[in-house]
């Protein structure tokens, strides 16, 4: 990868998670595309992309659901497979059903009973905040419920990596928190944490590593402050009296798009301070000047617009 | 795995519907088709009694119905609904999620198979040796895993509305075509002579043959053996290709 790729571990280190060249095709469709990338322990990393960037179909390789057609997929330096019967993977998947006709606690106590290392099932109930609807059928819960249920079977045993699939869906702002500020304790106990999301704000908020994916490939990898800077995700505007000189605007260094409306000119920039010098340089006097970061969804978009712009 | 199979049984005795069509169902239909028969007189062509006919007949299909219904329509339900990946995710050895539904039927259809034979000792005063009576639980009971094994194949061939109607097809099909609600003899000859190479009939002619103290017939082993291989075979092909999928 390029300089972005700050997660530096020590090379002795077995990766967690290791995609070496892998490729998953539906008939004509490439699901995954040639995707390579490593997950180090204790790091807690965002997938992101818009439906239909193989987000899934990316998690369905790594727990081995899916055999991929090329490459290789390694867990733990064994096969998924391995890795999972070793107990080391608690995964909550998005297509993940449960068994209806049968409590919450009866589901819980028995995905306890499948994990060689289990917590004990209050613990797990509590930790998942289902305590509350222990004895409450599994085919009778609210959605934003089934997915606390779905979240309780993935930490009932002491796995090492905990893989989630668009977790909060389903569920209201406040339980959406309430869930992050339960995985973030799952992370600080030093396990790997990998989930996949569209909602940006959580991959911003809560990854320290965010992988961008895009039609099967890996479009960037970074912090969330890198991924924004990558897309040149600073954004100058400002207020010009008389004669605008666009011209002379789009030649300022590190521009990455420029908007000119009546006096205002909104520009994106990879190094807005470069930029805001080199615009005094041209000896106009900006008004009302601002110098604010792009949200991480804006940066996703201007990511995946220029992906789609290059390929066209 | 154990624990996926109490589990399995909690659901399936929690469930009054299937647990009266399983096991309170076929000893009523006996006591509907027998009731009013003589229990000495024999029957045209053969030397049992109708209520020792019609025991075996609905012994068999209460092991049928345990066995068949329980199976398909859950699997294709979990198959759909992503259960059966999420047991992927566990330690669960792959064939354990098909072998713990068809343990968990196997246990509800003993109580269906001998409360017929209950039924027909106290009220229909069915005698049989000791020996006799062991032998058709167990002759009844392995011989619906037969159908254990065709539940599981369609449960993995049929998925969302198409599963009920096949289910039912082929389990009203092989009841009554395999003689298990009338004698097969009271059927037109051409129908007699499909009827007979049924998995059913060849399954209901076993605990016969034990109730009359005789070896069973090599074709009826011969046809219980058949389905048996084509039925696991297919269903284990069916899971396979289904695994790749999901």
């Amino acid at each position: 990868m390029d300089a972005m790729t700050t997660t530096a571990a020590p090379a002795t280190t077995t990766p967690v998670v290791g995609f070496d060249q892998v490729t998953k095709t539906y008939g004509s469709v490439r699901a995954v595309d040639g995707l390579s990338l490593r997950l180090y322990p204790g790091e807690t990393v965002a997938l992101l992309g818009p439906n239909g960037a193989g987000k899934s179909t990316t998690l369905d390789l790594l727990l081995g659901l899916k055999p991929a057609d090329g490459g290789t997929v390694s867990v733990f330096g064994t096969s998924p497979r391995e890795a999972i019967v070793a107990g080391r993977v608690g995964a909550m998947l998005q297509t993940g059903g449960l068994m209806d006709e049968v409590t919450v606690a009866e589901l819980v106590k028995l995905a306890c009973s499948l994990h060689p290392r289990p917590h004990k099932v209050s613990d797990v109930l509590a930790r998942a905040g289902v305590t509350q609807i222990a004895d409450r059928k599994v085919n009778k819960l609210s959605g934003g419920q089934a997915q606390r249920v779905r979240f309780a079977i993935a930490t009932a045993g002491d796995s090492d990596l905990i893989i989630l699939d668009e977790p909060t869906t389903g569920m209201d702002v406040s339980s959406r928190q309430a869930f992050w500020a339960t995985m973030r304790e799952q992370a600080d106990q030093g396990r790997t944490v990998l989930f996949a999301t569209h909602y940006l704000e959580e991959a911003d908020a809560i990854a320290d590593r965010v992988l961008v994916l895009h039609r099967g490939r890996l479009l960037a990898d970074g912090t969330a402050a890198e991924i924004k800077a990558k897309a040149g995700a600073r954004r100058v505007a400002f207020d010009l009296e008389g004669a605008i000189d666009e011209a002379a605007l789009r030649a300022l260094p590190f521009l990455t798009s420029i908007d000119v409306s009546g006096q205002t000119v909104r520009i994106q920039s990879s190094d807005a301070d470069a930029t805001v010098h080199a615009l005094y340089g041209l000896g106009v006097y900006p008004r009302n000047l601002e110098v604010a970061g792009l949200g991480l969804e804006q940066a996703f978009v201007a990511i995946t617009e220029a992906e789609e712009a290059k390929q066209s | 795995m154990n624990a996926l199979i109490r589990l399995e049984l909690v659901r399936a005795l929690r469930n009054r519907k299937f647990l009266f069509f399983s096991v309170i169902y076929p000893s009523a239909l006996f006591l509907l088709i027998a009731g009013s028969a003589d229990s000495k007189e024999k029957m045209d062509g053969g030397g049992l009694t109708l209520p020792t006919y019609m025991m075996v007949s609905m012994a068999s299909f209460g092991a049928l119905t345990a066995v068949l219904m329980g199976n398909s329509e859950r699997i294709a339900k979990e198959r759909e609904s992503g259960w059966v990946r999420q047991l992927r995710l566990t330690t669960l050895p792959g064939r354990g999620y098909v072998l713990a539904k068809t343990a968990a039927a196997a246990v509800v259809s003993l109580p269906s198979i001998v409360i017929v034979f209950v039924v027909a000792a106290a009220l229909k005063d069915v005698r049989l040796d000791a020996w006799q009576w062991l032998a058709l639980t167990g002759a009844i009971w392995a011989g619906s895993l037969v159908f254990a094994a065709l539940g599981v194949a369609l449960g993995y061939l049929a998925s969302g509305d198409a599963v009920r109607p096949i289910t039912m097809i082929t389990y009203f099909g092989l009841s009554i075509l395999g003689g298990l609600w009338m004698p097969t003899t009271t059927f037109p000859q051409w129908l007699q002579d499909i009827a007979k190479w049924l998995p059913t009939h060849a399954y209901a002619s076993l605990g016969r043959a034990i109730e009359q103290s005789q070896a069973p017939s090599a074709q009826d082993m011969a046809v219980l053996v058949f389905f048996f291989v084509l039925f696991t075979g297919g269903a284990a092909w069916l899971y396979r290709k289904d695994t790749l999928k999901a």
